[in-house]
C-alpha cells in the first residue's frame, strides 16, 4: 500500500495554560545576539525526493504497477501521488455535464497542473504539501487535504504525468506504461463502475467521444520524453527490476551523502564552546542525587521511574524558562496590583519516540493538559542514519509560542537534528523550539546548535559523545 | 491600600535574549540575610560513586541522614503532597496552631510528630510566612523535642522580609526555603501584595 502521511486529528483545545513559572532573577544583561558563528547547513534525506512519473492511457496498469514498485522496495519513504487528485473544480455547468458523462476528464485541462508544479517544488525542497482531495462522485474539490511530507520516493502517476514540460523538469524517471486498447477499455469499464458509481453505457460514450481522441493526441506523445517503455505492466519483471534497482541506488546515494554531511558538522565541537542557548541544569546536590540514583545500574526499576519522571519535572520546568513571556498585571485579593507574566501563547510538546515519551510524566505534571505530537525516528542499524519513520503533530503547530521538544537522550544528534528539521518544515519558528533531553554529548549539541542556533536546548548532564540509549530501554524496561 | 507599585520589577527572561523580548514583572523582594536560601540542597550527602547501565562509574552522592515532614495545620498540609512526590515514604508530623481571641497571641492546640524526630533533619511546611508568629511557636516545639535548630529547614511559598527579619534574630541557625518574597506587610499583617488567605483558597473555594 502507498504509505502516505497523515496528519494529526484535532487534538482537544487547550484551554488553561498551566504555567509554572520561576522568574529568572538575573536581570538581562545584553546577549550574545548575532556573534553566533556562520550558520552551518543540514539537509534531511527528503529535501532531495526522487520523483518517478507514470504516464499511460487509462486502464494501462499505472496503478498497479506504481503499487507493485512500492511493495517491491518495502520502504517506508515511498508515495504514489495520483495526479486525479489535482483535476480542477468544476463550475455548475461543467459539472451538470459531469454527471451526463459529456465532460472532457481526459484532457489536459481537466487538470490543475499549476498546482500540481508547486506541490511536486514544495516536496522536492523537502517541505510538507497539502494534496487536494477530488471527489469523483461530486465532481469538485474537497475541503480537507493530504499531507505529504519528507518521502525519499514519490511515485506521480496519471495520465498526463509526463505531460507538462514543468512536471519533467522536476522527474528522476520517467516511464510510459503500455497496454493494448481493448485491455484498456475492460480495465476502464470494471473500475469506474466499482469505484466511481458510474454505469456501463455513461463508461463506453466517455470512451468513444473523449478518452480515445485524447489518447491519441495527448497521451500516446509521452512516450517520445519517457526513459523506459514497460508494456504488460507488473508481468513485466525486467522493467520492474530495473526501475527498482534505479531506486535503490538512488536511495543509497542519498544515505551516503547525508551521514557525510553529518560527519562534517562535528568538525569544530571540540575548540568551541557551547551557545548561550545550551543550558545544562545546575548540578546541585539534588540533581546529583536523583542522577546517582538513576544511573546505578541496581536501581530497581520503580525507584528509577520515580526519580527519572522527578527529574523530567524539573527538565520540563527549566525550559519553560525558555519559552516566550508577556507582562500580565492581577489583582491579588487583598485588592493589590502584582505584575506578573502569562505565556505569549499556546505551549505544546512534540515527543521524539520512543526515547522522548519517557519525559512525558514529567510534563505532564507540569503542563496537564498539553497537546503532544509524535514523531518516530530510528537509526538504521547497518549504517547508523537516523530514519523518519513516523510522525503526527497537533495541525495548528506551527501558530503555538513554544513548541518543546522531548527527547530522553541525544548522542550523535543525528536524531535531534531530524526532529527540530521537521518542526521546521511544519513551520515552526527555530526561536519557538527548545529541545529538552536528559543527557547528551558536546558533539550532539554542537552539530545541533550548529544547524539550528535559534534554538534553545535543556539538558540533564553532559554524558560522553556516544552514550548508548539506556534511559528509555530502563524506563520502559526492555 | 497602596495604589503604587513598590515591589522591585525587573525584565526577565533567558540571559541570551535581548532585552527587547523580555517581559517586565515583579521580582522577589531582596533580603540580605544569611539563611535565606533558595532551594532544597541543604541536606547532607556523601559522595557516592555507582556502576551505570551501559557499564562506566558515575561520580555521585546520595544523601545522608533521615527527615521528617512537619505541617502546621491547615495550609501547611497543601505541602505535604509536594513532598511526598518528591520522598514517597517521608514521615510527616502535624502541629496546629490558632490565635488565641483573647490574648491575640498563637496558641498550640495540638501536635503529634514521629517519636525520633529528634533524630531526622525537619521540613517544616507553612506556604505563607507573613510575621512569623506561628512558625516561631513551630520552631518552639520541635527544640523541646530535641530538634536541633540547624536541622530545620523553614520551607514556604510566600515570605514576607519582616518574618524573615523576625527569624534571622531568633534563630540564627535555621535556614528558610522560600519561592518568593514579597513586598511587605499591611496593617493587619497580611502578606502584600500576597495572594489573601493560603488556606481558604486552596481548601475551600
Amino acid at each position: 500500500m502507498p504509505s502516505t502521511i497523515p496528519t494529526a486529528p484535532g487534538t482537544p483545545q487547550l484551554e488553561d495554560l498551566v504555567m509554572n513559572l520561576k522568574a529568572n532573577g538575573t536581570a538581562g544583561t545584553s546577549s550574545a545576539d548575532g556573534t553566533i558563528a556562520n550558520r552551518a547547513h543540514y539537509a534531511p534525506p527528503w529535501a532531495d525526493v526522487s520523483i518517478i512519473g507514470i504516464a499511460g492511457s487509462s486502464g494501462s496498469g499505472k496503478s498497479t504497477l506504481s503499487q507493485a514498485i512500492v511493495s517491491k522496495l518495502n520502504l517506508p519513504w515511498v508515495v504514489i501521488l495520483s495526479i486525479d487528485s489535482f483535476y480542477k473544480s468544476l463550475d455548475e455547468e461543467a459539472s451538470r455535464k459531469a454527471f451526463r458523462c459529456e465532460y472532457d476528464f481526459d484532457a489536459p485541462d481537466a487538470l490543475d497542473f499549476d498546482v500540481l508544479v508547486d506541490r511536486l517544488r514544495d516536496l522536492k525542497a523537502g517541505k510538507r504539501a497539502d494534496i487536494p482531495v477530488y471527489s469523483f462522485e461530486k465532481h469538485a474539490r474537497m475541503e480537507q487535504t493530504t499531507s505529504i511530507y519528507s518521502p525519499h520516493v514519490l511515485i506521480l502517476e496519471g495520465i498526463f504525468a509526463l505531460h507538462d514540460p514543468r512536471v519533467l523538469e522536476l522527474l528522476d524517471m520517467k516511464i510510459f506504461c503500455e497496454a493494448d486498447a481493448d485491455t484498456c477499455l475492460s480495465r476502464r469499464i470494471l473500475r469506474d463502475q466499482r469505484e466511481r458509481g458510474r454505469d456501463v453505457e455513461g463508461i463506453i460514450k466517455q470512451w468513444f467521444s473523449f478518452v480515445k481522441p485524447n489518447f491519441e493526441m495527448f497521451v500516446d506523445p509521452q512516450r517520445k520524453v519517457a526513459d523506459i517503455i514497460v508494456p504488460r505492466g507488473v508481468e513485466n519483471q525486467v522493467a520492474m527490476t530495473m526501475v527498482t534497482q534505479f531506486i535503490q541506488q538512488k536511495l543509497l546515494e542519498k544515505s551516503t551523502h547525508h551521514r557525510a554531511a553529518l560527519t562534517r558538522l562535528e568538525i569544530g565541537a571540540l575548540s568551541e564552546p557551547l551557545t548561550p542557548k545550551v543550558h545544562i541544569m545546575n548540578q546541585t546536590s539534588q540533581m546529583r542525587g536523583m542522577n546517582t540514583i538513576i544511573h546505578d545500574i541496581d536501581t530497581s526499576s520503580e525507584d528509577f521511574i520515580f526519580y527519572f519522571n522527578r527529574l523530567s519535572a524539573l527538565l520540563v520546568e527549566q525550559a519553560l524558562n525558555n519559552i516566550f513571556f508577556t507582562s500580565q498585571t492581577i489583582i491579588t485579593p487583598q485588592n493589590l496590583p502584582y505584575r506578573g507574566l502569562a505565556p505569549a501563547g499556546e505551549v505544546s510538546a512534540v515527543v521524539v519516540l520512543r526515547g522522548g515519551a519517557a519525559l512525558e510524566a514529567g510534563l505532564h505534571r507540569v503542563i496537564p493538559d498539553c497537546k503532544t505530537g509524535r514523531v518516530l525516528i530510528q537509526s538504521n542499524i547497518r549504517t547508523g542514519e537516523p530514519e523518519l519513520h513516523y510522525q503526527v503533530l497537533p495541525k495548528d503547530i506551527a501558530d503555538h509560542s513554544a513548541v518543546l521538544l522531548l527527547d530522553a537522550q541525544m548522542s550523535s544528534g543525528g536524531s535531534a537534528l531530524m526532529a527540530v528539521q521537521v518542526l521546521v518544515d511544519h513551520g515552526v519558528k527555530e526561536e519557538r523550539i527548545v529541545l529538552v533531553t536528559y543527557s547528551a554529548g558536546r558533539m550532539g549539541l554542537h552539530r545541533l546548535t550548529k544547524v539550528f542556533p535559534d534554538i534553545s536546548v535543556v539538558v540533564g548532564n553532559l554524558c560522553t559523545d556516544a552514550e548508548e540509549r539506556w534511559v528509555e530501554r530502563r524506563y520502559f524496561r526492555c | 491600600m497602596s495604589e503604587t507599585e513598590v515591589a522591585p520589577v525587573k525584565c526577565v527572561g533567558p540571559e541570551y535574549r535581548a532585552e527587547s523580548q523580555k517581559p517586565t514583572a515583579t521580582v522577589s523582594t531582596v533580603v540580605n540575610i544569611d539563611n535565606l536560601t533558595e532551594g532544597l540542597n541543604h541536606l547532607p550527602t556523601v559522595s557516592h560513586t555507582v556502576t551505570t547501565p551501559v557499564g562506566r562509574p558515575y561520580d555521585g552522592l546520595s544523601f545522608q541522614g533521615k527527615i521528617a515532614g512537619v505541617s502546621i495545620m491547615r495550609a501547611g498540609e497543601a505541602m505535604e503532597q509536594g513532598l511526598r512526590d518528591c520522598c514517597r515514604s517521608v514521615r510527616i508530623g502535624k502541629i496546629l496552631i490558632q490565635r488565641d481571641e483573647e490574648t491575640a497571641q498563637p496558641k498550640l492546640f495540638y501536635d503529634k510528630l514521629p517519636e525520633d524526630i529528634a533524630d531526622r533533619w525537619v521540613l517544616l511546611l507553612d506556604p505563607m510566612f507573613a510575621t512569623g508568629g506561628s512558625a516561631i511557636m513551630a520552631v518552639d516545639v520541635l527544640k523541646s523535642r530535641g530538634v536541633p535548630e540547624e536541622r530545620i529547614l523553614f520551607l514556604n511559598v510566600l515570605a514576607s522580609p519582616e518574618g524573615i527579619k523576625n527569624f534571622a534574630g531568633k534563630f540564627p541557625k535555621l535556614r528558610v526555603v522560600t519561592a518568593f518574597v514579597d513586598e511587605g506587610l499591611d496593617e493587619k499583617n497580611y502578606i502584600i501584595p500576597g495572594l489573601g488567605d493560603f488556606g481558604d483558597r486552596y481548601y475551600t473555594r
